[in-house]
């Protein structure tokens, strides 16, 4: 099993983008993700992430509408590629099956 | 989403502007979007204040490499593109190695020497740094007038007047006097040791100058008379540690032991109030009759620190209704009290009685402005040698060209080989910094455990000064370079172009006259320090000893005479003298007074200095007698005086003559004046001639001058010593030699002139350089038709005339623009000298004839080799 590099912070912008469906552009991002995350992020962190991950071809995007509070700027709305969907719940079975071992050992685990 | 809300608030234009150079065309629209409806979002969470903030710190974090564009067209490669264009930088400067060598030399010396200077430059721009304190305080000084123009300025003030500004002022928070005292004798057990820079002060002088104590409690301290403060080095110089609080030492004359109440770190280096000991203000009211209500003497510092709110311009205005507040009280007369910033003290205040010599802000510039020049001619030079060699690059961009090279690849490649070379240039004038400092640190007047190895901005100008000369001396080549079209080179219809033949030739021309005025201002600072050496001070200095006498009073007016009638025993001593002062000591040393009246004639109030003297001081220094008579030896008459011709001079008096046998009154006494002597440089010639009063005194002053004939030195102090050991026992024995001391007067002036005369002398250097380099590319460009002509029957000297003219030419022309624009700096500059030497055509000419000379010495050598070649070596080929 090939493991597709994408960081801790690439993968909450990849979930936040599935929730998100059809609403999934910046601003909403970053607003879903600073309500979840309790922190302030920043238009570039979340940028960067979207066109890293649209680069690698785990998202692909198109125009959407232009509103006024954008200074009648389009969005750009992201969408979840079918690959990276295969991506990330390989990474969520790896992680489950990492648990499951931990878990396993629970007794010896504690360290009193 | 309120789409349709009106919208009230918009985001700065600027950073979108920034934006739209830096990130990918393709993102912007959405990112544009993205910030506008972020900023209206925060208009209404937070403030539109806040919101500006938020965009602006979010559009700088979007400057990240996954979203600008890519600088060079072929993205892909742009890493390839900079190895490869290290790789032929390196290849280029080791193929050309006279070349590189003659610019990293020069850029080397160039910075380092700027550097240098800079250092030297922070130093002095540094002073008072190290107290937090001392943008809020001022000093009070006295300014004296006649009528309404300042005719003196003093920095001692009267004791009552720092407590009644702290009284009457809101804004003075704290006041401290700082008395300067005389030398002092200190004794510990059966040590004894002489001690200058005693200061009586305050108790608030800790805090204001920022002395926490190291030993010892500071609370209540210095409110008695008789306690003292060391500091760290003099605690180790008397008992040999620090932990000294609560012994005692005892002063010569001072009945009562002063005790140690605390120990402070030694003074910094940069601060103009240095000091070996502190004694507390009491101790001056108590012991040196200094009375705390006196408006009559003026012998102390007085310093304030002002509340934050207090703006030093308004304090100012204040203190002049505070003077006139003074006047009325008929406290003072004829003068002013001032403030000045405690910062300014160093570089920009020369008044009397300062504490130490002080800096200089002119020269300071001055030195800042050359160092600049210097780098100057070093870009000029990586400039000019680096267009001429636009021919043999020429080939290379052509070809470059048609593989499809881009402009800003080509412009790359060539400011990559100018940012090695200044990094070259970096690492060895470091390393000739590190072999030069200790030679530069007494030169330049620096402590010597100053380093700046921990000093960040020395880093940060070096990294800067490298980055910048690569930015200058890279662009301009990169420029013409770049900008040559590939036909016409490959075709070789390729040559000068006109416009960088003539800004070559107008940086030579800039260069030199650079050097012509920097060789100028050298040669007349040397003249005008000679002239100033060897200028009649209308005393004679040479062969003097002068002595200086116990602190004890009592002692020297009891064994004075006896003193000085053994030594004068003595064959080989011609003369002996004693006075309060002697020339070339600091005019410290002597009291100055404004109330001298000749009786009958007008109100006036110069400040006069007084000399005390006896009747031999006039025949010791072989001062001349213009009119009347020297005193008379043991007359002990207290109602004579002696004036110099200054003083008559500023009673509007022609004739010395007319004042002998006159009355004048004199600390509410008459005196008669008995002779007027010719002026004497107390100090140098740097200043005018002081107004000088003279009164006799015989029972031994502060020094006893002794005029020796030539011989034995060492016999002739040992005898002395002798002399003295037995009529002063427990005094330490102390002398210096007349004309040494006076020197030292020139001090500030020998090192300006060294430090000067050594960045003329790197200057001249890196210019011919850079000469020699240009020199010996042209030439080889010219080699075939030097060939030519050569074989068509053309002498060498004929070749060489020919090939020097050109250059030649060049220095003539700087000299033409240099030599004016020098006559007009160096005219300003002497006026800072009361008396000072005519400027002549030799000071002129000397110079530029030597630039001329050493330009066409550069040129001969080339073009000598060049042209007794044979000319089949360059025709051979084509």
């Amino acid at each position: 099993m090939k493991i597709t590099k994408l960081g801790e912070f690439e993968e909450l912008v990849l979930l936040t983008v599935i929730v998100l469906k059809e609403e999934a552009y910046g601003v909403a991002i970053k607003k879903e993700l600073e309500d979840r995350l309790n922190s302030t992020l920043s238009v570039g962190s979340i940028q960067s992430a979207l066109k890293r991950m649209e680069e690698k071809g785990l998202l692909k995007s198109e125009f959407g509408e232009a509103t006024n509070r954008r200074g009648g700027k389009r969005k750009r709305i992201y969408e979840a590629t079918p690959y990276a969907f295969k991506v990330i719940s390989e990474l969520k079975e790896i992680r489950v099956s990492l648990w499951d071992a931990i878990a396993s050992f629970k007794p010896g685990f504690n360290m009193g | 989403m309120k789409d349709s809300s009106s919208i009230d608030h918009h985001p700065p234009r600027w950073p979108i502007k920034v934006l739209k150079l830096l990130l990918k065309n393709e993102y912007l629209e959405e990112i544009e979007g993205d910030l506008e409806e972020v900023f209206q979002d925060n208009v209404e969470l937070h403030s539109p204040a806040k919101a500006r903030r938020r965009y602006i710190w979010d559009s700088v974090k979007l400057i990240r490499p996954s979203l600008i564009k890519n600088l060079s067209v072929h993205s892909y490669s742009s890493v390839g593109m900079f190895k490869n264009n290290l790789k032929v930088s390196f290849r280029i400067l080791k193929r050309n190695k006279a070349y590189t060598f003659i610019n990293v030399l020069g850029m080397s010396v160039g910075l380092a020497i700027a550097m240098l200077i800079m250092l030297y430059a922070q130093f002095e721009l540094s002073y008072e740094d190290y107290n937090p304190q001392s943008s809020r305080m001022v000093r009070v000084t006295l300014d004296y007038l006649s009528g309404e123009t300042v005719i003196h300025q003093d920095c001692e003030t009267y004791p009552p007047l720092g407590p009644l500004m702290k009284a009457e002022f809101s804004e003075v928070e704290e006041f401290t006097r700082a008395y300067h005292n005389d030398e002092k004798t200190i004794q510990i057990d059966d040590q004894f040791f002489r001690e200058s820079n005693i200061y009586g002060v305050d108790p608030a002088f800790f805090t204001l100058f920022n002395y926490p104590f190291i030993k010892g409690n500071q609370k209540g301290v210095f409110t008695k008379a008789y306690e003292t403060v060391l500091t760290r080095s003099q605690a180790y110089k008397y008992f040999g540690k620090i932990d000294v609080v609560g012994e005692s030492l005892k002063m010569a004359g001072v009945e009562t032991p002063f005790k140690i109440v605390g120990v402070i770190e030694d003074c910094p280096p940069n601060t103009h109030l240095k000091f070996n000991m502190l004694i507390s203000y009491p101790t001056m009211n108590v012991q040196f009759r200094d009375a705390e209500d006196n408006w009559n003497g003026n012998n102390t510092y007085t310093y304030l620190l002002l509340n934050d709110k207090a703006n030093l311009a308004n304090f100012g205005l204040s203190m002049q209704a505070f003077t006139k507040r003074l006047i009325d009280d008929e406290k003072v007369r004829d003068e002013n009290v001032v403030s000045q910033p405690v910062k300014d003290i160093h570089l920009y205040s020369n008044k009397s009685f300062e504490p130490e010599k002080n800096g200089d802000a002119t020269s300071v510039y001055f030195l800042l402005g050359v160092a600049l020049l210097v780098i100057i001619i070093a870009i000029v030079n990586y400039i000019n040698l680096s267009t001429s060699r636009s021919l043999d690059r020429a080939k290379e961009v052509g070809i470059r060209k048609v593989l499809g090279t881009s402009m800003f690849q080509l412009r790359t490649q060539f400011l990559t080989e100018s940012i090695l070379i200044n990094l070259f240039a970096g690492v060895l004038s470091l390393i000739l910094m590190l072999a030069t400092f200790s030679e530069f640190k007494n030169m330049a007047g620096l402590p010597m455990d100053f380093h700046f190895f921990a000093n960040s901005t020395f880093w940060l100008v070096l990294v800067s000064i490298i980055i910048l000369n690569s930015l200058l001396s890279g662009v301009f080549p990169a420029f013409i370079l770049s900008s040559f079209k590939p036909v016409s080179i490959l075709k070789g219809r390729f040559s000068h172009s006109a416009k960088g033949t003539f800004m070559r030739k107008s940086l030579v021309i800039f260069q030199f006259a650079i050097t012509i005025f920097l060789l100028i201002q050298t040669l007349t600072a040397e003249e005008q320090l000679r002239y100033m050496r060897e200028k009649d001070l209308g005393l004679n200095i040479e062969r003097t000893i002068v002595v200086a006498s116990p602190h004890d009073r009592d002692l020297v007016k009891k064994n004075h005479q006896t003193y000085k009638n053994e030594l004068e025993k003595f064959a080989q001593f011609t003369s002996v003298a004693t006075s309060s002062c002697v020339p070339g000591l600091p005019a410290h040393d002597m009291g100055t007074t404004t109330s001298v009246r000749l009786a009958g004639a007008k109100e006036n109030s110069f400040n006069y200095y007084i000399l005390h003297m006896d009747a031999g001081f006039i025949p010791t220094m072989e001062i001349e007698v213009l009119a009347g008579r020297n005193f008379i030896e043991n007359a002990e008459r207290d109602d004579e005086v002696i004036l110099n011709e200054e003083t008559v001079r500023l009673w509007e008096i022609a004739n010395p003559e007319e004042v002998i046998d006159k009355q004048i009154k004199f600390w509410g006494k008459e005196l008669t004046i008995v002779g007027v002597i010719k002026n004497f440089h107390q100090a140098s010639a740097k200043s005018a001639y002081l107004p000088m009063i003279f009164l006799p005194e015989n029972s031994g002053l502060a020094y006893t001058s002794i005029k020796t004939t030539a011989g034995d030195v060492k016999a002739n102090l040992a005898l002395i010593e002798e002399v003295y050991n037995k009529n002063y026992p427990n005094s330490p024995f102390e002398y210096f030699f007349l004309d040494q001391e006076y020197d030292k007067q020139f001090r500030a002036d020998e090192q300006f002139q060294q430090v000067f005369g050594t960045l003329t002398g790197f200057a001249i250097l890196i210019a011919c350089l850079g000469l020699f380099g240009l020199v010996s590319f042209t030439i080889a460009k010219r080699a075939k038709e030097i060939g030519v002509r050569k074989v068509l029957g053309a002498e060498v000297w004929q070749i060489i005339l020919l090939l020097s003219k050109d250059f030649v030419s060049l220095v003539l022309f700087s000299m033409i623009i240099a030599i004016p624009l020098t006559f007009f700096i160096i005219n300003n500059w002497l006026e800072r000298y009361a008396f000072r030497i005519d400027l002549n055509v030799w000071l002129f000419a000397i110079p530029a004839l030597a630039v001329l000379f050493v330009a066409a010495i550069t040129v001969v050598i080339e073009t000598w080799k060049i042209s007794r070649a044979n000319p089949i070596k360059s025709l051979r080929s084509e």
